[in-house]
């Protein structure tokens, strides 16, 4: 008995080797890195499909430099604990282009890796500002800062002359960051702000919060952080008559809102990246997401797509497969993308990026605010 | 009157998830009450007991069932038959070939066990928060003067009654019954239960099976008052019901219902009073607070009879 489980052992760690060595010279791997499971699972979803059918438009076209582009998975569950040991799984299996990781904290200490082993990583959906401040020179983003996303929401809100604002966050780096960012913007432009208040991932009761809020009497609640707690948030809301109106990052701008909140939905105004898919360049790419019955309108679904196509470029350009020259290259060059013309800084962050307020339907349909 | 509305409102808020924090709790404490062990995979049937509700309410509504108190009754026998199965088989397949070894053991057992369920659920219903449909809306609204109103919704209600008529019948049923009067015999004395004639394997399966379906009855009555639903909400749920029950005194049933409510009137006052962000903080003080002055918890005393 005992050794028959050796030997399958034995056999099964055998052909897995064999499989790792198994890759052709003509490929280039590249590693998407995203939540596959656990909560935030859904913008996974959004940035894998972005990133496949990038990969997959570019081998129809003859691939890379005469090498097909061939992608390699990982779910980090959007946990910082996670994406590090995915980060090395990733340098072990020789990767040397990753897009992603998805939620800040992931791709915060993923990246230190990334730096240090010589892997260009490109993030589609991480917008905390320090990722890109280290000065790192294989980091970088195709999409904006919650630096630049917040005061977007601050200067909305200040523009609607409130009375009294609370801003309510997740703790996380990505929600406290763009919470903060909101909060420095109000008190700029002189809004009373009412309350600044963490919330714990993964909550469910949030009726004290509420209760408080109502006490409070706010007309403005901004919330840093991802649909699961803002969805119970606004639900709790309506139940105990909260009339507030509520304001979020593209973190909450997503369908899963309206299976948790429902009619509470309606109204909520949400910062998002414009929406891509509504270009008119971009209907043919539409088309071919919805030929695969996939959509192409989520927030990270075309960052994805244009961080597959920014390596491939960065490797035509630089005529390497180095991610050092590839980075150089990146940084000196102007690539049309999906999602309009791309410039990086020396930091790693596109030179222009802009944020627009749509107001969330309880359809999951959104309109622009103007 | 301002202060005394919100404070009231932090109080049911409090009130309300304590009671369901104590109907998790009794679970952990019958079950320690009985054969000393901890079952760590409570959290997690009470989850499924949240699930199971949902897919009944879902199949139920699809059918074109529209009479809210048949939907509810479904709901409620289909989560607590399958909670208490899934309780039943736990303690089946997991503790009973290990009971009588070295303590860890079974503290081992019921953590994989945990962290099996959980991944079972993963897979089997996905990973994303689900929306639990609000069966029970509306509610009493009370003002003063001023603009804050205080409201007492009819989902707090039902969960108010339901916990009081479970803790009730659970007395009832452990006093007055024959196999209550069983538990209370194996909870003093296993062995020598045993001795008398009283099948000790069939009891500690009832406890398993009678903690399960309370569970399950949390996980109904939360899923709506919350409003969704993930695989790793019995987690936590499970670690504040454990809290409770250790708060209360470990294998006290009155104690669990007191830490329940102790516990979640301490976590609303905090998040009203402080800030949200304290929450945690100050209930596992609390804990570790009355463990330093009364190891024994508030009601457990020592000797006297457990479960």
């Amino acid at each position: 008995m005992t050794t028959s489980i050796k030997k399958l052992v034995t056999a099964v760690s055998a052909s897995v080797a064999l499989m790792g060595a198994g890759h052709a010279a003509a490929e280039i791997q590249i590693g998407i890195a995203g939540p596959v499971t656990g909560p935030v699972a859904q913008y996974g979803d959004m940035q894998f499909s972005g990133a496949r059918m990038a990969i997959e438009q570019i081998n129809s076209k003859g691939g890379v430099m005469g090498e097909k582009l061939v992608a390699v998975e990982y779910d980090d569950v959007c946990d910082p604990k996670q994406a590090v040991t995915v980060a090395n799984r990733l340098v072990n299996d020789g990767v040397r282009f990753v897009v992603g990781h998805l939620c800040s904290s992931s791709t915060q200490p993923a990246s230190d890796i990334y730096e240090d082993e010589g892997v260009l990583m490109i993030t589609p959906a991480s917008t905390s500002p320090e990722i890109t401040e280290r000065g790192y020179e294989l980091v970088f983003r195709t999409i904006g800062l919650d630096s630049m996303q917040g005061p977007v929401a601050g200067n909305y809100i200040a523009s609607q002359n409130p009375e009294r604002v609370a801003i309510v966050h997740d703790k996380q780096q990505y929600g406290e960051g763009i919470a903060t960012a909101v909060r420095d913007t109000l008190k700029n432009k002189g809004v009373e702000i009412a309350m600044f208040e963490g919330v714990t991932a993964g909550d469910k009761d949030f009726s004290s919060l509420v209760t408080k809020l109502k006490q409070a009497d706010v007309d403005y609640v901004y919330f840093g952080g991802y649909h699961p707690e803002l969805g119970l948030i606004l639900r709790q809301a309506r139940q105990a008559d909260l009339d507030a109106k509520f304001m979020g990052p593209e973190g909450v701008g997503n369908k899963d809102i309206n299976t948790i909140a429902g009619e509470a939905a309606e109204g909520l105004l949400v910062t998002l990246p414009p929406s891509f898919d509504e270009k008119a360049e971009n209907q043919e790419l539409v088309k071919a997401f919805e030929a695969k019955n996939e959509d192409p309108s989520g927030p990270f679904v075309l960052t994805s797509y244009a961080a597959v196509q920014l390596i491939a470029d960065g490797i035509e350009a630089a005529e390497s497969k180095d991610p050092f020259d590839v980075a150089a290259a990146l940084r000196s060059g102007t690539f049309e993308t999906p999602i309009g013309t791309v410039e990086y800084d020396k930091a790693g962050d596109m030179k222009s990026f802009e944020f627009v307020v749509y107001e969330w339907h309880s359809d999951g349909s959104k309109t622009p605010v103007n | 009157m301002q202060d005394l509305l919100y404070f009231s409102q932090q109080l049911i808020n409090g009130l309300t998830i304590g009671s369901a924090y104590a109907l998790i709790a009794i679970g952990y404490t019958m079950v320690y009450g009985i054969i000393g062990m901890i079952n760590f995979a409570h959290g997690e049937i009470y989850m499924i007991g949240a699930y199971t509700a949902l897919i009944a309410i879902t199949g139920l509504t699809a059918l074109g069932l529209a009479w809210l108190p048949l939907i509810l009754i479904v709901a409620l026998v289909c989560a607590m038959i399958v909670s208490s199965s899934m309780g039943w088989a736990v303690e089946r397949v997991a503790y009973r070939p290990v009971r009588g070894r070295h303590r860890l053991i079974p503290l081992i057992s019921a953590i994989g066990m945990s962290i099996f369920l959980q991944n079972y659920v993963h897979l089997a219903q996905g990973s994303r928060n689900v929306g639990f449909p609000a069966l029970i809306e509306g509610g009493f609204n009370f003002s003063a003067d001023g603009a804050f109103q205080m409201s007492l919704s009819y989902i707090q209600i039902t969960i108010f009654i339901t916990t009081l008529i479970c803790m009730i019948a659970l007395s009832l049923f452990i006093s007055r019954s024959r196999t209550g009067r069983a538990c209370r015999a194996v909870s003093q004395d296993l062995g020598m239960a045993s001795l008398l004639g009283i099948d000790t394997n069939r009891i500690i399966s009832a406890t398993f099976v009678i903690g399960a379906a309370l569970a399950a009855v949390a996980g109904l009555l939360l899923g709506m008052y919350y409003g969704s639903v993930d695989p790793l909400f019995g987690f936590i749920a499970g670690l504040k019901a454990f809290t409770a029950a250790v708060l209360g005194g470990i294998g006290s049933i009155p104690g669990a219902m007191l830490g329940g409510l102790i516990l979640g009137v301490s976590e609303s006052l905090t998040s009203g009073y402080l800030s949200g962000e304290y929450k945690d903080v100050v209930s596992f003080g609390l804990l570790i607070l009355i463990l330093l002055f009364k190891p024994t918890g508030l009601l457990g005393k020592p000797e006297v009879e457990k479960i």
